[in-house]
């Protein structure tokens, strides 16, 4: 603001441009996406870098220096709205080679990550969830791999959670700690009823 | 280093893929280790590392408690942790690191492991065995070499890196500096050429697998785009295996390759092996011992070029 003190008005309104904030805009998006992150999101000066490096794009319309804009102007629902946010493989590739070493793909985490609190996330990350809920595994066992396992020699379940579950209480409190569970649950009863 | 390191004696992290896919995985690399004099102690009660791509993506908090309680479990062994897939050193080694340089995120992560009678102290370090396998200071490429007993000559295999053991570099705190190039490492085939076959380059090998960051199970027919690109560059070079480091990876480009047959009408039939399992086949473990008949992709044409 004491920049463009005391200047003429249509020099001022064009400053004011360069500050981005438009009717769309939620500057306590780009503040979110910073924190979460824990990156300097906002020193993106759009080279493009990301998005000649990443695998989706040549695929899709994902392009991660859209969102990369999307954090520096607040566009928060443009982001959080896009379904190609999760198409982000987060092969780092764009980390890499960001110039402004700005972990681009650690911005896309974040968004998904304030996308979540509004209920917007595609049901195949929520089965995960309750899959190591019920479990311990993302991946859990089963009777071929077992019956593998024991031909080869291991014991029918891996040492893990699988063999030990006594330590299942404990993972479901820290996921309950976060009603991470309960929320699974809800937003898949109300996709699939 | 902590003592662990230097008794070479560390908690085996399974993870999920490997032991429940995969188990030849699991089980060669505890037999190929022990030869090269590397203990590995199962960390008992471990869990989902967790998923990096679905527990990153749904709320970072969760995904770092749930690491740290991993890390936990190998603190009260008072042992460093050696995994063998790249997901779950994204999750196990990130976090770890994280939470040491972060007094902020180490609170807030204690105050929810308190709830379940543990405290994360940042007293051990995390490894992939990949890393084991090359620094010398643990194994080194010269002591694989001596410990093969049935070299695979005559094969051309290519390596997938994959991702998140290497990436970001700017992270990563590798003793080997070459681990730090990501944009052409050659490390790997080292290690591949130890064991007595030929690697090949192909292009754009450092390309993900296209199954991290949820993808796969959120439009699989894209992640497959992915692999198939990969597959395409790897049928050039006619090789005759591809090795990986990542049980997920090596599922994506095994099982992968049924999908792609399926849903875009293309064979490769090539073997996918995780590098464990060519140490152990070079080691002279048999194909059996190894469970290569789970293998989505038939191992045979491989095998019998080797054996």
């Amino acid at each position: 603001m004491a920049r463009t003190k005391g200047y003429p008005e249509a020099l001022e309104k064009k400053l004011h441009d360069q500050r981005f904030y438009g009717e769309d805009s939620n500057p306590e998006f780009t503040k979110n996406v910073k924190a979460i992150s824990r990156t300097i999101a906002h020193m993106c000066y759009q080279c493009g870098t990301c998005t000649g490096s990443c695998p989706s794009a040549p695929r899709s319309s994902y392009r991660i220096r859209k969102f990369m804009r999307r954090a520096v102007l607040g566009l928060e629902n443009e982001a959080l709205t896009d379904p190609d946010l999760w198409l982000c493989t987060t092969c780092y590739s764009c980390a890499d080679r960001c110039p402004r070493d700005i972990i681009p793909t650690d911005v896309i985490m974040s968004m998904r990550n304030l996308a979540f609190k509004r209920d917007i996330v595609p049901v195949n990350f929520l089965k995960t969830v309750t899959a190591i809920y019920a479990s311990g595994h993302g991946v859990p066992n089963n009777d071929v791999n077992r019956a593998a396992r024991e031909k080869i020699g291991l014991p029918r379940d891996p040492p893990t959670t699988h063999s030990y579950p006594e330590y299942m209480p404990g993972i479901r409190k820290i996921l309950d700690h976060y009603q991470l569970k309960a929320n699974a649950d809800r937003i898949i009863k109300e996709r699939e009823g | 280093m902590s003592e662990a390191g230097a008794n070479h004696k560390f908690a085996f992290y399974l993870g999920c893929i490997a032991p429940n896919r995969y188990p030849g995985v699991e089980s060669a690399s505890i037999k190929a280790m022990k030869k090269l004099g590397v203990e590995l102690v199962p960390l008992k009660g471990a869990s989902c590392c967790p998923a990096p791509g679905a527990f990153g993506s749904i709320d970072l908090n969760v995904f770092y408690a749930m690491a740290a309680r991993n890390l936990v479990l190998a603190e009260q062994m008072k042992m460093d942790i050696a995994l063998v897939c790249n997901g779950c050193y994204k999750s196990i080694w990130e976090v770890n690191h994280k939470l040491k340089h972060n007094k902020d995120l180490r609170d807030a992560v204690n105050e929810v492991l308190k709830e379940v009678d543990m405290e994360y102290k940042g007293t051990i370090n995390v490894y992939h065995t990949a890393e084991l396998l090359y620094n010398d200071k643990f194994i080194g490429v010269d002591k694989i070499r001596d410990s093969v007993t049935n070299p695979l000559t005559g094969a051309r295999i290519a390596v997938h890196y994959g991702c998140h053991l290497v990436k970001p570099h700017k992270d990563r705190e590798f003793e080997k500096e070459v681990m730090l190039n990501t944009e052409c490492p050659t490390w790997m085939e080292e290690l591949v050429a130890a064991l007595g076959a030929t690697p090949v380059e192909y292009r754009n090998k450092m390309q993900c697998c296209g199954a991290g960051g949820g993808v796969r199970g959120y439009d699989i027919v894209h992640a497959l785009d992915i692999t198939n690109e990969k597959l395409i560059n790897l049928k050039e070079e006619k090789v005759d295996a591809l090795t990986d480091i990542c049980p997920f990876c090596q599922l994506q480009f095994d099982r992968g390759q049924i999908e792609i047959q399926e849903k875009f009408g293309v064979t490769y039939n090539l073997p996918v092996l995780h590098f464990a399992e060519l140490l152990g086949l070079a080691q002279g473990m048999s194909p059996q011992d190894l469970g290569l008949d789970l293998h989505g992709i038939s191992c045979e044409p491989f095998l019998q070029k080797v054996l």
